[in-house]
């Protein structure tokens, strides 16, 4: 399976460009989509799946037109939103049966079995029969995951779904994507530069609407090998005369003290050491570089 | 103190930036604007027509209207003030500063009260502004600010501060919103439940309700129920302890107090510390135990395990799969809403309530018939019904955007259709389980009353077909309303801005079904005829709105959210995009809306003529302008009529054609004659001798007929002519009551009338102003010669000879008066002949007809036997043995007191409840199911109303067939008070003094409230024009305290000798012996009355005399005998008032009862009863009685016409 995004194009009433000329192209893995909070994941998310209309541009998964045979879509599709509530009076074992029998899996044992298994995967078991009204934001995270998971999605779209999970939590629900993700299309919407790299075996970057960086992740660090030089800076004065000279891609505490990343073809000399380049270093430098032009 | 006003600013300023607080202002300003401003709107304006739009009572009236109705927006303020810092967690900010109780709660509460008053001062404002523009000048006084005043200080503010006071310290104490608006609308329904219940007792004594009533309903009631018009344009509720006991002010003192206590209340108990105001919510303690139960699980593998294979299948039983489960989820959805089960409980509440006083009708006891019970259980249900449909709609439909789960719902694949109907169908099955519960509350309420006749079928075609349909479309309106809006609380303001507008619509004279959203014409159920012929405009009405909503519901399911583009414009756009799925239903439901709509218009308005209400006083108001001058032109009187007519009931029709012999009595020769054809069913009018028709109004409502020779005096006349009325499809409402397919009555209204017919004139004065007619005239004054002359009753004859053959279809009885001669079966109709003979009688006929079972009875009169006969619905067995025994006695005490019934037969016969009234005929009673045969005596003490109509009906075979006055003021009495009289002794005969103090009680209090209505003026009983409660009520009263004065044999005497001297007057063609008026009856009651009574003769019939008694103090000493002295203090005063209620005193020396009895209140048994002279003011009885009283008293039972009643007596003292 593949899907296609050709062109698409989102302009808000209120002007802003939430998608500019997006194209892709995503086949049967994990694909990781990079960028910071309003560079437009979401709204691309949305519109794959079903939820909103582009201005132009269009959307195949396979033979199929998204944008016209939504219906079509909808069957094949697990979507976790970025942001959810719930019915606050219902079980979640109620809702996930719900959710089940509307995504059309009618065999009623069959449907147990799944709904059980994922309350299992998710660590929901205990919980399932309170109302999903007295969860916890990581609960309710995690039965947007299993409700996502429900039947057998070829589409799987995930915003933002390691938000709020704690670290155990978020290495179980990666290691269940990666299960699944061998099979069929999950798209991962991530500004956490990590899940995607242990993810994903491709990726994008998006800023303000437009893809600044498409490929494999591997691809995109050996094109910086040998080029990001980092440094320790005592003060703000001198950070100040670095940013002034130099293209900083970031710079992390450490001790109180600033660790400067830049990126220079060549040795930059000044008590720069040259280090190994990190998906970090791709993510902020793409910005970087967009925001430059 | 610094931080109380800095509370206070606080609140005051956050209220000046609140738009709500403009909206509440500008809801009570146009209210009061337009109750002046228009001329339909509000209770004032609509009722009687001389009470001032801005006086007194007006604003007493609209000020607890609004304090009422303003429960909410009072909650509204004082709730949310204190719940703010809850709500919005500034608790923390606030509690952590040094502030003192006072400071918070006083600020808090202050800033509230201020705020609201000012919003309520928008009903002065609009009040005032409105008096700058008012519909109706003539009701309106100059400007009286104290008018304005005094009702607001002492009802606005008092109730401001008492319901606010409650809302506040509810809402400080228990902190939740919900709580206080629970509490604001459990007060609403308990006060209405308790209204409900509290006038089904018929309590004439108020005092005690008026002070406890917290909003005022009885508390009015209690002061103003007497009030005339004068009083009520004059005087506002007094603030001193007299008159009326002091009422209003012991209610405002109590209602202040218990505001008081509730602040007390609130001061001690409200808790200062931010750890016991901020206690956990039961819902957050859930979800802190749940986090750490969570967190506590052990850890387990990171391994992903199977997940096994599912299979997903998407067809139409997929869709029927999502659809149930989209229900399921939505029905509990509502029902799992705390809000949900108060209204049901309320519901329940109301219905079982209203069901058990099902079985009382204005004061009777009856059989809680289906249809009654179900008027109980559904009237109050509907309120309920359409709370549920506003709210929920809203909440079903903004659910997924509330709780921000549409990102997950909308992706699911299950179609737009299967989600909207899982919502319409999951708000309908709650108002259907709703309804159920509503109607098996009605049976519930049944069984208990002992009535086990269950019309299962009745409460399922009530509920389920007529209700229910209402309900749907009012749902799928709303489901419409939340799809379009961008707010759910606009949605709802618009949902029930709409279902208000309807009501003012019609109120203005917006009147067509067609475009009275959801509006279905009105029905009436009768045992005699079911829906009858209602079902058609029903049926048809609710298919055309049903077609109408469900096509809003398929645009609804059009534009219903989905996704993230929510703006009207973008779903438009999709709509657009997906017209080729939804056109096909919606073209069905379109076409269906067209197609019964069309058929409706077809048959409302071609095959009949539409005319709403102002049309049809337009045309009544045109017949008095073109044709008044007619009035006294001199006509010939009718002598003999004779009829064919076919009674059509299957179609609810009638033809047939007729015949009177018309004399000329005058003296001078008749060259035209007019006919009033008020009902446009005469045709083929002809005389024999040549005439040609010289004029003819519009719809042939008035005829001129030329003689081409005059009729001489002394000279007669045959005329001939058709009658018919054929009903053709069905009427927008205005369904004629007189065709039914059982219980057609038809009278002679519908046969040419000679003459102008002053019938036809518009009463009430504020119609008369809107047509631009002048004051009605009145009857000429008693003694008028040319009136004289003239029938009361039936102004073109005199007494008649009548003659008629009636035919109807095979399976019913069709009657008339007059002796069944022939009675034979043709082309599958039955006909019968009825003829009067030589007996003359009124001319006064009815046609009537229906498949009755007859119950007969002989009674041995004076002159033979007499038939008694009761046509009535087979299973309406209740009362005929009632009527029957009603009827013998009033025959035996008719015919010894006053003279021989001169007929032989005499029948009563059922006619379904459209309209709601018994008629005297001659022989011949058509008798209402509604006020008779399903009444039931249940205790001995019980009022017997079914025994009293029967025996009133029975009199006016005498006052009315045999006496009938002039056409003069007065006259009216002589026929409907003497009536009244007879029956009062019938009754009195069978069930005693006591029975009839009860009864007369009730009957004092409907005069005394009738006259505080009157539109025109109150005349005296012997001078009475159109006053029915001065001829009934008064009337009774008069005569049953005549009667105890004089004793019963004189004042039987005395209506003999009248009767005697004066029946069948005018008869003959000499036109000699006219008419008697009241005059003449005066004289002979006068005559047996006792020289120092004349007084009372005096009083009671040639003025308006009302007294005032009461007892100061009454105590009692033991004697040396071992008797008992009881030594009273009374005090008599006397008013005559004239017609509109100013009172002048009259001189007291009057013979009034002085009583003491044992016995508590009434229950009381007299030990002492003797009339006394009694004088103006101040004086003292002594009565020696034998065994230790309980309670004494000036005219204790009320004989006299006192509007307080209530202080006549008291408890004896030692």
């Amino acid at each position: 399976m593949a899907l296609t995004i050709a062109g698409l194009s989102k302009t808000y009433p209120n002007g802003v460009k939430a998608l500019q000329d997006i194209s892709l192209t995503i086949g049967n893995h994990m694909f990781g989509l990079l960028g910071p909070n309003g560079a437009g994941k979401s709204t691309l998310m949305r519109t794959i799946a079903t939820l909103q209309a582009p201005d132009t541009g269009s959307i195949h998964l396979d033979g199929i037109d998204v944008l016209a045979k939504k219906a079509e879509v909808r069957q094949i599709l697990g979507y976790l939103p970025q942001e959810f509530g719930v019915y606050p009076k219902v079980s979640a074992l109620d809702m996930l049966h719900h959710l089940a029998v509307m995504k059309g899996i009618t065999n009623k044992k069959e449907r147990s079995e799944i709904v059980d298994a994922l309350l299992q995967q998710t660590n929901l078991w205990e919980s399932r029969k309170k109302s999903l009204g007295t969860y916890s934001g990581g609960m309710k995270q995690r039965f947007g995951i299993a409700q996502a998971l429900l039947g057998k999605p070829k589409l799987i779209i995930v915003d933002e779904p390691t938000a709020g999970l704690d670290p155990a939590e978020r290495n179980r629900f990666l290691n269940l994507l990666s299960s699944i993700g061998r099979e069929v299309i999950v798209i991962l919407s991530t500004h956490i530069v990590d899940d995607v790299r242990e993810l994903c075996p491709r990726m994008a970057i998006i800023a303000k609407g437009k893809v600044l960086l498409e490929g494999a992740p591997s691809e995109a660090l050996s094109a910086l090998d040998g080029k990001i030089w980092s440094k320790v800076v005592a003060n703000d004065e001198e950070l100040k005369a670095l940013e002034s000279e130099m293209q900083v891609i970031s710079t992390h505490l450490i001790a109180g003290q600033h660790e400067v990343r830049i990126y220079s073809d060549s040795n930059p000399g000044d008590g720069f050491k040259p280090v190994e380049s990190g998906l970090e270093d791709v993510y902020f430098l793409s910005l970087a570089r967009s925001a430059k032009n | 103190m610094r931080l109380f006003w800095e509370f206070f600013r606080f609140e005051i300023r956050f209220r000046l930036k609140s738009i709500s607080t403009y909206v509440y202002f500008a809801i009570w300003f146009f209210f009061s604007f337009f109750c002046i401003a228009s001329e339909n709107f509000g209770p004032i304006a609509a009722g009687n027509g001389k009470v001032l739009l801005n006086g007194p009572f007006a604003n007493v009236y609209n000020d607890t209207f609004a304090c009422f109705f303003g429960l909410i927006v009072i909650a509204a303020i004082f709730g949310t003030s204190i719940l703010r810092d809850f709500q919005r967690d500034t608790t923390q900010i606030v509690f952590t500063k040094p502030i003192t109780k006072f400071a918070y709660l006083g600020g808090r509460w202050a800033g509230s009260f201020v705020t609201t008053v000012c919003i309520f001062s928008g009903l002065i404002l609009g009040e005032m502004a409105g008096t700058l523009r008012p519909a109706d000048p003539t009701r309106l006084a100059p400007t009286h600010l104290w008018w304005y005043f005094q009702p607001f200080l002492s009802i606005v503010i008092v109730q401001i501060f008492l319901t606010g006071t409650l809302f506040f310290t509810v809402a400080a104490l228990t902190r939740r919103i919900f709580i206080v608006y629970l509490q604001g609308a459990a007060l609403f329904m308990l006060y209405l439940m308790g209204m409900a219940a509290f006038s089904t007792t018929r309590a004439v004594h108020l005092f005690w309700p008026g002070v406890f009533d917290p909003i005022g309903v009885i508390l009015n009631d209690s002061i103003t129920r007497y009030w005339t018009v004068v009083e009520k344009n004059s005087q506002l509720y007094s603030w001193s302890l007299q008159p009326a006991g002091g009422v209003f002010v012991y209610n405002r003192l109590l209602w202040i107090g218990v505001g008081l206590v509730c602040l007390g209340l609130l001061g001690r108990f409200f808790p200062m510390s931010l750890e016991a105001l901020t206690a956990r919510s039961s819902r957050r303690r859930a979800r802190q135990a749940l986090a750490e139960e969570d967190d506590a699980q052990p850890v387990r593998s990171r391994a992903v395990a199977r997940i096994p294979a599912v299979h997903q299948a998407f067809g139409s039983s997929t869709s029927i799969a999502q659809f149930k489960s989209l229900t399921r989820l939505r029905i509990l959805n509502v029902v799992r809403d705390i809000p949900f089960w108060v209204l049901c409980v309320l519901l329940a509440c109301f219905a079982l309530v209203n069901g058990h006083f099902a079985g009382r009708v204005e004061g009777i006891d009856v059989w809680p018939v289906t249809y009654l019970m179900l008027q109980s259980v559904e009237g109050n249900a509907m309120l309920f019904l359409f709370i549920v449909a506003t709210f929920y709609a809203g909440e079903l439909i903004w659910r997924e955007r509330d709780t921000r789960f549409e990102g997950i719902h909308d992706a699911l694949p299950m179609a737009e259709a299967t989600d909207w109907l899982s919502k319409l169908t999951a708000l309908s099955l709650v108002e259907l389980a709703m309804l159920t519960v509503a109607g098996l509350c009605g049976i519930v309420m049944q069984t208990v009353a002992g009535y086990f006749h269950y019309e299962l079928l009745q409460y399922f075609e009530e509920l389920y077909l007529i209700t229910f349909s209402q309900v749907l479309i009012f749902v799928l309106f709303a489901l419409f309303v939340q799809t379009i809006v961008t707010n759910k609380f606009i949605g709802h303001a618009i949902v029930v801005g709409a279902f208000l507008a309807q009501i003012l619509l019609f109120n203005y004279g917006w009147e067509n079904t067609l475009y009275l959203f959801g509006a279905i014409p009105p029905y009436t159920y009768s045992d005699m005829n079911g829906y009858g012929h209602f079902v058609k405009p029903l049926f048809w009405a609710t298919v055309y709105w049903v077609s109408i909503s469900a096509f809003l519901g398929v645009l609804s399911i059009g534009l219903a959210r989905r996704g993230a583009e929510t703006s009207l414009k973008a779903r438009l756009h999709l709509l657009r995009q997906n017209a080729v799925h939804i056109a096909p239903a919606a073209a069905v439901f379109l076409l269906l809306a067209i197609g019964s709509g069309s058929w409706f218009y077809y048959n409302t308005h071609v095959l009949n003529e539409y005319l709403n209400n102002k049309q049809r006083r337009e045309i009544q108001a045109d017949y008095e302008k073109s044709f008044k001058r007619y009035e006294h032109l001199p006509q010939p009187k009718v002598l003999e009529v004779d009829s064919e007519i076919d009674l059509l009931p299957e179609s609810r029709s009638f033809t047939g054609t007729g015949h009177y012999l018309l004399e000329n009595k005058t003296s001078g020769p008749i060259g035209e004659i007019h006919i009033t054809n008020q009902q446009q069913s005469v045709s083929a009018v002809a005389f024999d001798r040549p005439f040609h028709v010289q004029s003819r109004s519009p719809r042939d409502l008035y005829v001129i007929y030329a003689l081409d020779k005059p009729l001489a005096p002394g000279e007669t006349i045959n005329m001939t002519f058709k009658v018919s009325k054929l009903s053709r499809g069905f009427n927008d409402g205005h369904e004629r009551a007189e065709l039914a397919y059982n219980g057609t009555f038809i009278d002679a209204g519908f046969f040419p009338t000679i003459g102008y017919d002053q019938g036809v004139e518009i009463t009430d004065p504020r119609r008369r102003r809107e047509e631009h007619l002048g004051e009605l005239e009145l009857l000429p004054a008693r003694g008028d010669k040319e009136a004289s002359l003239v029938n009361l009753f039936s102004p073109q004859a005199d007494w008649i000879h009548y003659r008629t053959t009636v035919s109807t279809s095979g399976d019913q009885i069709a009657l008339s008066p007059g002796y069944l001669v022939k009675d034979w079966k043709a082309n599958g109709r039955h006909y019968f002949t009825y003829d009067m003979g030589e007996v003359e009688m009124a001319d006064f006929f009815a046609y009537i007809s229906g498949a009755y079972e007859v119950t007969r009875d002989t009674y041995q009169g004076a002159q033979g036997p007499i038939a008694i006969e009761i046509y009535h619905l087979p299973s309406h067995k209740f009362d005929v043995q009632d009527m029957i025994d009603s009827s013998k006695a009033g025959l035996a005490f008719y015919e010894k007191a006053f003279s021989p019934f001169q007929f032989r037969q005499f029948r009563i016969i059922e006619f379904p409840r459209y309209r709601g009234f018994a008629q005297s005929f001659p022989n011949t009673v058509p008798y209402s199911e509604s006020i008779g045969f399903i009444e039931r005596m249940q205790k001995p003490t019980d009022i017997d109303f079914t025994y009293f109509v029967t025996a009133h009906e029975l009199a006016h075979q005498w006052w009315g067939h045999q006496l009938i006055g002039g056409r003069v003021a007065g006259s009216n009495m002589m026929s409907e008070t003497l009536a009244e009289y007879s029956a009062l002794m019938t009754m009195r005969h069978k069930y005693g003094d006591d029975n009839m103090h009860k009864f007369l009680k009730y009957e004092l209090d409907r005069y005394l409230r009738g006259r505080g209505t009157e539109s025109r003026r109150e005349e005296a009983l012997g001078q009475v024009q159109q006053e029915a409660y001065v001829w009934y009520q008064k009337g009774g009263q008069i005569m049953y305290a005549l009667s105890d004065y004089i004793g019963e044999d004189k004042l039987n005497l005395a209506l003999k000798n009248f009767l005697m001297q004066y029946r069948y007057a005018n008869a003959g063609t000499s036109q000699s012996t006219p008419y008697p008026d009241t005059r003449q009856l005066i004289a002979e009651l006068r005559a047996q009355t006792p020289e120092n009574l004349h007084y009372f003769i005096d009083d009671s019939f040639e003025n308006i005399v009302l007294y005032d008694n009461r007892i100061e103090s009454a105590k009692v000493t033991p004697t040396a005998d071992h008797k008992y002295k009881v030594t009273m203090v009374v005090e008599s005063h006397k008013m005559k008032s004239d017609g509109s209620g100013n009172e002048t005193p009259m001189k007291v020396n009057d013979l009034v009862d002085i009583g003491v009895f044992t016995g508590s209140k009434d229950e009381e048994k007299p030990l002492y009863l003797q009339k006394q002279w009694v004088h103006d003011g101040k004086q003292t009885f002594e009565v020696v009685v034998d065994k230790m009283p309980s309670r004494a008293g000036i005219d204790p039972l009320n004989k006299l016409i006192d509007r307080n009643g209530d202080d006549n007596e008291t408890d004896v003292s030692k």
